[in-house]
């Protein structure tokens, strides 16, 4: 009784206030996202992995897959084809004008990541990963480093400083070559074996890449609540342009164009993060989170949301949640068509745009045995820009 | 200044309370699954967080992991 019960002590330690619960595990997952308007669809199938290598070292691995189909909004000509694709099609109705309308596309997104855990005597951790993103115009690896250091012998409270970097190379699909890539040795391949023509800007590969900086304190309250404060620095530099996006120029004019969108090559945005989590009685949770975001682009943002857990039994938790999202528009951004001229940076991009936005959520997580639970969940989210979107969540994990 | 103000109202959040010493046989509670910071379900959390990355401008928070897409 005296083993259990200091076996209990030496887990309660060694497990709560850690940013990591060892265990080890395999989930499998699946999410199906929808859009209003026959815009995105994406369904993701994804598996995770973690395994203690004694008491000192973890191991995880994850892998996703994104297919992505339907439409997003352009600036585009009205021009009206015979059924052609691209240049091929021909021309059966133009006004001259530009409408902003879905524009189809689909893709297939493969995203894995592995990590590594060190625990030191103190308990402090040390966590590495490794990330690998690869879509058909899009590459992205990236590294990440931080550090848990627990400031007291009780470990009620821990400072964590973290640091990424990520390198990505994005293939341009100019508008100067019709938005065509071009495949220099016919395999029906646009990426890596081909070469890009960069002095006529017909078709080319740019880079980009982010450093992500966090600093943060995570306090022990008390017997059933914890505290956690961090201040992020996300600076980027490169190619920042979305390669996918148009703008209308001189409109009003004889010289009235339709060209790619431009970004400023530097993003340096900066914001905190709280994180309050309390136990109500026995059994019911309330996680209270509040993110402060500005950026050199003019973006301010301001995120709250607000889950509850409530286990209703041994084996049935009921989850319930609510975010509300705003933000100001990027200072290069117009929607109309008339507004652009010689700007050296412009965009429409809805993205970009002052909004606000809602989620609602819901959640069941049933454990079918010791070792084996499911869950399903729903979200519906809504922009004020008209978007609207749903998300269903199911997947399953296995203890051992 | 929104910055300054943000991490002041945070120092000052901290400097002003007074925090109890919980024993380690004092935190059962805590070590509850519904009682971690990230929810439930971390697969879930990660959907929740790409999806937010490519409709939404602001970024950053929620730690350093996770890669990059061309998503946004």
């Amino acid at each position: 009784m005296q083993l259990n019960r200091l076996s209990l002590i030496t887990i309660l330690a060694l497990s709560t206030h850690a940013s990591l619960h060892a265990e080890n595990y395999v989930t499998v997952d699946f999410l199906q996202y929808n859009e209003n308007d026959n815009r995105v669809a994406v369904s993701a199938p994804s598996v995770s992995a973690a395994y203690d290598i004694g008491t000192d070292f973890s191991v995880r691995a994850d892998f996703v897959n994104d297919a992505i189909t339907g439409a997003t909004p352009v600036w585009q000509s009205d021009a009206l084809t015979d059924g052609g694709s691209g240049a091929s099609g021909r021309v059966v109705n133009n006004t001259g004008d530009y409408v902003y309308k879905n524009q189809s596309f689909n893709d297939v997104r493969n995203a894995w990541s592995i990590g590594a855990t060190r625990r030191f005597e103190n308990r402090d951790e040390l966590n590495v990963g490794i990330n690998y993103s690869r879509e058909s115009d899009y590459d992205s690896k990236s590294i990440s480093l931080d550090y848990m250091h627990y400031t007291d012998a009780s470990h009620n409270r821990s400072i964590n400083f973290g640091i990424s970097g990520a390198f990505d190379e994005i293939l341009v699909k100019s508008i100067a070559n019709g938005g065509k890539y071009r495949d220099d040795d016919d395999d029906k391949s646009y990426y890596k074996d081909d070469d890009y023509d960069s002095e006529s800007g017909a078709s080319q590969k740019e880079t980009s890449n982010t450093i992500n900086l966090q600093l943060g304190v995570n306090q022990i309250l008390n017997e059933t609540s914890s505290l956690k404060v961090d201040a992020f620095a996300v600076l980027s530099a490169g190619y920042l342009t979305n390669p996918h996006q148009r703008v209308v120029r001189n409109y009003n004019s004889a010289f009235q164009s339709l060209g790619d969108e431009s970004r400023p090559d530097k993003r340096t945005a900066y914001g905190v993060a709280l994180k309050h989590i309390v136990l109500l009685g026995d059994s019911v949770s309330l996680n209270s989170n509040y993110r402060y975001y500005t950026d050199d682009w003019q973006i301010n943002s301001h995120t709250l949301e607000e889950n509850a857990y409530y286990e209703a039994s041994k084996n049935l938790t009921l989850g319930a949640g609510v975010r509300y999202y705003t933000q100001t528009a990027a200072s290069f951004y117009n929607a109309s068509k008339e507004h652009f001229t010689d700007e050296i940076y412009a965009s429409s991009d809805q993205r970009l745009s002052q909004f606000n936005a809602l989620t609602y959520k819901g959640s069941v997580d049933y454990k079918i045995s010791d070792n084996l639970s499911y869950n399903l969940g729903a979200e519906f989210y809504e922009q004020s820009t008209g978007l609207k979107a749903t998300m269903i969540t199911t997947g399953a994990k296995y203890h051992f | 200044m929104k910055t300054l103000i943000c991490l002041s109202l945070c120092c000052s959040l901290f400097s002003g309370c007074s925090f109890k010493n919980v024993k380690p046989w004092e935190k059962e509670s805590l070590a509850k699954p519904i009682m971690q910071f990230g929810g439930i379900h971390g697969a879930v959390s990660k959907y929740e967080s790409h999806v937010y990355f490519s409709k939404e401008a602001a970024r950053g928070g929620a730690g350093v992991g996770g890669g990059g897409c061309g998503c946004n």
